[in-house]
């Protein structure tokens, strides 16, 4: 019973991730990639339940698409799946994140942003805000206006995601696990301490995405004063790999990335590991975090998908 | 140096082994949850919590409110603000513990209900992996609407899932018992053994027990465009201390 909740989820996910309608042999081929092999009958099927439930709807004959109630079934659907969900969304990304940073090419992973037109200017201003206090994971941000995810009237902004750095981490032989996304407090431009944490592994909502909107940053404040609460990540690496993951993030930081706040085996008031080392770094949703402070309408799909590096510092 | 973290799950225990309450007697301590409002909006304030009590959807009709410049805990109420305590639902992994039944508490999430009926649960956060308590976040995101339930019957309310050995069923049949005749009434839904309870699995041999969130009428106030500020729990208290909300 639960295997066949399984799978008809697996069904929408799949065309959560396509925008044009797909048919049922197309959808066999897919679900087989994932593990799960069903008949392009037993696919008609499970659509055709799908269907009476309104979760999909047929578009003449080319396919079936996801309707809004769909939709928020894959948002709602087997808690216990989605616990893990989180986590291995950000590992695919950074698994393709191909980025380079001796050479400065390859894809990173973005955080995409939409916000209505007319708070462009206010959102630019935050946004800037968080570049020259340098809490914003990459130094620069990209306004798009061609991407058919985005509204008519509204903006589109894209920030560098920081799970980028685990793609890069992967690529140079240092296993790397993002652990939690915490609250830093900061006085007078010194890190203090995590007043919170919450780990990627036990939790269907993003960990920074639910202190932002609890009202629990107060990033403005820490743009303005050097005072405040901040986003940061914490990721664990073997305690071995530190000399490399120094020099990778040395070169990672003359292409734009900023640097780590600190590492070590007992940093701040993290539980103390022997034998891991816990990188804190800021995160990009910082960006989002200060936006959302000023009250303004932002909505942020946190690691949309990768991009080349050379789109991201383009000038806008 | 600052205090290492705590997790959730540690405050838990070291909250639920300081319960003292018997649902019998109407006597002891209870875990309670802390929380402002503003003055002017108190009325509406006591409608919710009464009509969060009659249907169900508070942990207890047990409340205290204080006054601005009142002490609480480590707190003074704020000038024109009033502070809620509510009873919270750790008060009952508190009495399982104290009569001797291990339990593990799972986490906090979001539970859709239809036509009063609890279905799954659709959000989760674990303690195990939290320094703040799920409900405090969760109950800002705008995923609630304990009003429509409190009203319809159906809509999104906030809950918490913990589980015990099933050799322990007995016990806690009879401590369930007990409760039903209390001021505690916040039971959501009970499992069986080796069962996934609301989409919540349990570990092998374990059943699990939903409870009610006893934030959820503050949840209500704030989906009814009052501002309300949430600590959950924040301490323990004498339920001597406390008032039944229906005589408000």
């Amino acid at each position: 019973m639960i295997r066949t909740e399984r799978k008809y989820i697996e069904i929408l996910r799949i065309l959560k991730d396509h925008q044009e309608p797909m048919g049922a042999k197309r959808l066999s081929e897919l679900m087989a990639e994932r593990g799960f092999i069903l008949s392009d009958r037993a696919v008609q099927y499970y659509l055709s339940y799908l269907d009476a439930m309104g979760f999909t709807e047929k578009i003449g004959n080319q396919g079936r698409v996801l309707t809004p109630s769909g939709f928020q079934e894959t948002d709602s659907a087997l808690v216990d799946d989605r616990i893990g969900f989180i986590i291995s969304k950000l590992e695919r990304l950074a698994y393709r994140s191909t980025f380079d940073p001796k050479t400065s090419t390859g894809d990173v992973a973005y955080n995409l942003s939409i916000v209505p037109e007319e708070s462009l200017d206010q959102v630019q201003k935050t946004f800037d805000e968080v570049v020259a206090t340098g809490c914003g994971f990459f130094s620069s941000y990209r306004i798009v206006d061609h991407d058919p995810r985005i509204p008519h009237g509204s903006a589109g902004l894209i920030t560098v995601c920081s799970i980028s750095m685990d793609g890069v981490f992967q690529r140079n032989g240092i296993p790397v696990r993002m652990a939690f996304g915490g609250r830093l407090q900061i006085s007078e431009g010194s890190p203090q301490r995590f007043v919170d944490l919450i780990g990627y592994r036990g939790t269907t909502i993003d960990p920074l995405e639910l202190f932002i909107s609890s009202g629990l940053t107060s990033i403005s404040n820490f743009c303005r004063t050097k005072s405040g609460i901040a986003l940061a990540n914490v990721r664990e690496v073997p305690s071995s790999a530190l000399q490399n993951v120094k020099r990778t993030i040395q070169t990672m930081k003359k292409c734009g990335f900023a640097f780590p706040v600190t590492m070590g085996n007992q940093v701040f008031n993290l539980p103390p590991n022997p034998y891991r080392l816990s990188i804190v770094a800021f995160s990009g949703l910082n960006f989002i975090g200060n936006t959302v402070e000023q009250g303004i309408d932002i909505k942020t799909e946190i690691g949309a998908g990768n991009i080349p590096f050379s789109k991201v510092i383009e000038k806008n | 140096m600052t205090e290492p973290l705590k997790f959730v799950t540690h405050s838990i225990d070291d909250y639920a082994m300081q319960v003292t309450y018997n649902p019998a007697t109407n006597e002891g301590n209870v875990v309670y949850n802390l929380s402002f409002v503003k003055n002017e909006d108190l009325e509406f304030v006591i409608g919710i919590l009464k009509d969060a009590y009659k249907t169900g959807l508070a942990a207890s009709g047990l409340v205290k409110f204080l006054g601005s410049g009142e002490k609480i805990s480590d707190l003074v109420v704020p000038e024109g603000q009033t502070a809620v305590c509510t009873v919270c639902s750790v008060t009952l992994d508190g009495l399982l513990i104290r009569r001797g039944i291990p339990i593990n508490p799972i986490g906090g999430g979001v539970v859709e209900i239809e036509n009063r009926n609890p279905i799954r649960f659709i959000h989760m956060i674990l303690y195990e992996y939290t320094t703040i308590d799920p409900l405090q976040v969760l109950n800002s995101q705008r995923l609630t609407s304990v009003t429509s339930v409190m009203r319809r019957g159906s809509g999104k309310i906030l809950a918490n899932i913990r589980e015990f050995h099933m050799e322990a069923e007995s016990l806690v049949g009879e401590v369930l018992d007990e409760l039903s005749d209390s001021s505690f009434i916040g039971i959501l839904e009970v499992g069986m053994p080796n069962v996934p309870l609301l989409g919540v699995p349990v570990s092998p041999q374990f059943i699990a027990v939903a409870c009610v969130g006893g934030t959820n009428p503050l949840a209500a106030i704030k989906e009814g465009g009052c501002w309300v500020q949430t600590n959950a729990m924040k301490g323990l208290m004498d339920v001597s201390e406390m008032k039944e909300i229906r005589d408000y």
